[in-house]
């Protein structure tokens, strides 16, 4: 019996391995795409309507992750997206510099977010301290689990680490959760990150080490470290 | 050694994008101070852990752009504004034109015409008149006042002597002709009695003749069906005297019948009830 259940656990560890690296190659197909999209983005901005949809299905789900982590909402995530899109189709003309694309579309996306957030401001005031779960912060429930091998429970852990993470990133103001998600999720260097926010690359620089603070210190409060999450990361 | 790396230092060589000297400096610090290897170590942790958060798949959803970069001025809503306003001005100016209106505004007077201007006759003053004083004026005014009523009363009393004199032509010719329309009326009143008396009593004595026709007619005729129901009546009655008495004889007959029938068996069993015992007795013998 408990061969077989090893047989089972390292099928499983083959599969999810097989399905990350399958992932990490369609997304190193995708991220090749996205830099080499001059043509596309030349034609694109002559009005091409064939390469303006090609270009919104390379970008947008860079764009709904971004606006995702921003606001933790899919529905404003999609909103964002669609008004990211649409804008970028009615403004590409006046894209001067093609290699600025990328950072020209966050901006119209870090804007879009702002409005939004904006909007939002008075309708959504349920805050984190209401729909957290006090118990289960005190105490994570891999607290106590003694089996902490590479397995399905491990896979838990992660989507509830993940889910922890997202929503201390909501924590932070949002000057620093814009740049903090640019650069650890978006893969922008700062000086695009600069670009798009039109401040100085120093400034991004100081707004990222305060929001990685940031976002220490609400992990440590909920008790979220190298010892509780217990592997070494 | 003094160099000590700030926050941007630390960001940059976090995410590797410090080369050179600057990256190699850190190195070194890094080596040297092992409480900023730790606070370093633990930026690199938190990224570690950072990284658990994958992206959310999504299908990017059809985009559809009107094409509104090409809207002509014509088509934009301002426009359309003024160009309505302006029809409606010409529309109005012609209009005007057409039906010749003017309007205009002098002298606390609004003045709204259509056609064109006529000139308006001008009055000629009045000449000058020589100035009356108070006393004059009102001898005047009494003086016309006293003809006036003078004219009035003549020719009111005018007037009363005309009527007077119409009024009793007028009733004289009257009072003969109605005493001529009396004696007529009285005259032929006593001729028309009389022709009407004749005629009632015409009528009604060929009315009462009528009745007694009418009458002895309907009445004989009553009696005679009277009479043929009362013979109908009286031949139903005899009829069924008739058919009683027969239903009487054939009962009587029946009876007659049965009793006969009754007689005979009674007779033929008394001979063989007589005629038994002597059997026997004979047997027995």
């Amino acid at each position: 019996m408990p061969s077989l259940y090893h047989e089972t656990v390292k099928l499983s560890r083959k599969r999810a391995e097989g399905l990350k690296m399958a992932a990490m190659h369609a997304e190193t197909l995708l991220d090749i795409a996205m830099m080499h999209s001059e043509t596309l983005i030349v034609r694109a901005r002559q009005g091409d309507q064939g390469a303006q949809g090609k270009l919104v299905q390379l970008w947008y789900k860079r764009i709904y992750n971004f606006g995702y982590k921003f606001f933790l909402d899919h529905d404003l995530a999609m909103e964002v997206s669609q008004k990211t899109f649409i804008s970028m189709c009615r403004n590409l003309a006046g894209l001067q510099d093609i290699a600025r694309f990328k950072s020209w579309l966050y901006k119209i996306a870090v804007n879009n977010c702002r409005e939004e957030a904006r909007k939002n401001k008075n309708s959504r005031s349920l805050s984190f301290d209401q729909v957290w779960n006090r118990e289960a912060e005190e105490s994570p429930a891999w607290e106590g689990s003694g089996q902490r091998l590479d397995n399905p429970e491990r896979q838990l852990e992660q989507v509830e680490l993940s889910d922890i993470l997202q929503e201390a990133l909501l924590e932070l103001n949002e000057e620093q959760r814009e740049v903090v998600i640019m650069k650890e999720y978006e893969g922008l260097k700062f000086r695009e990150i600069a670009e798009v926010l039109n401040i100085s690359e120093n400034t991004v620089k100081s707004r990222m080490y305060y929001g990685l603070d940031g976002l220490r210190k609400i992990l440590e409060k909920k008790n979220i470290n190298k010892d509780t999450i217990g592997y070494e990361l | 050694m003094n160099y000590k790396p700030d926050e941007k230092d630390w960001m940059a060589y976090l995410y590797g994008e410090l080369e050179g000297q600057e990256k190699e400096k850190i190195d070194r610090y890094l080596l040297e101070d092992a409480e900023a290897r730790a606070e370093f170590e633990k930026f690199r942790r938190l990224r570690k852990m950072m990284s658990t958060v994958e992206d959310q798949e999504v299908i990017a959803p059809p985009i559809f752009i009107g094409d509104t970069r090409q809207r002509m001025l014509w088509s934009s809503p301002y426009f359309k504004t003024i160009v309505s306003i302006a029809a409606s001005l010409l529309l109005i100016i012609l209009v005007g034109r057409i039906t010749g209106t003017r309007i205009s505004v002098s002298n606390h007077e609004f003045r709204l015409s259509f056609g064109e201007e006529q000139a308006q006759p001008i009055r000629e003053s009045a000449p000058p008149t020589q100035a009356l004083t108070a006393s004059e004026v009102q001898q005047m005014i009494n003086a016309s006042l006293n003809e006036n009523n003078l004219a009035q009363q003549a020719s009111w009393k005018e007037t009363q002597a005309k009527l007077d004199v119409s009024i009793r032509r007028n009733l004289n010719a009257s009072s003969a002709r109605i005493d001529q329309l009396v004696r007529q009326a009285a005259t032929a009143s006593q001729d028309q009695i009389r022709q009407y008396v004749s005629t009632i009593q015409t009528e009604n004595a060929q009315m009462v003749k009528d009745y007694f026709q009418l009458t002895s007619g309907e009445q004989k005729k009553y009696i005679e069906d009277l009479l043929v129901d009362f013979a109908q009546y009286m031949q139903q009655q005899h009829t069924n005297d008739l058919q009683v008495v027969q239903t009487q004889l054939n009962s009587l007959q029946q009876n007659t019948n049965i009793f006969k029938q009754e007689t005979e068996q009674i007779l033929t069993s008394i001979i063989t009830t007589v005629g038994a015992p002597q059997e026997s007795k004979e047997i027995k013998n």
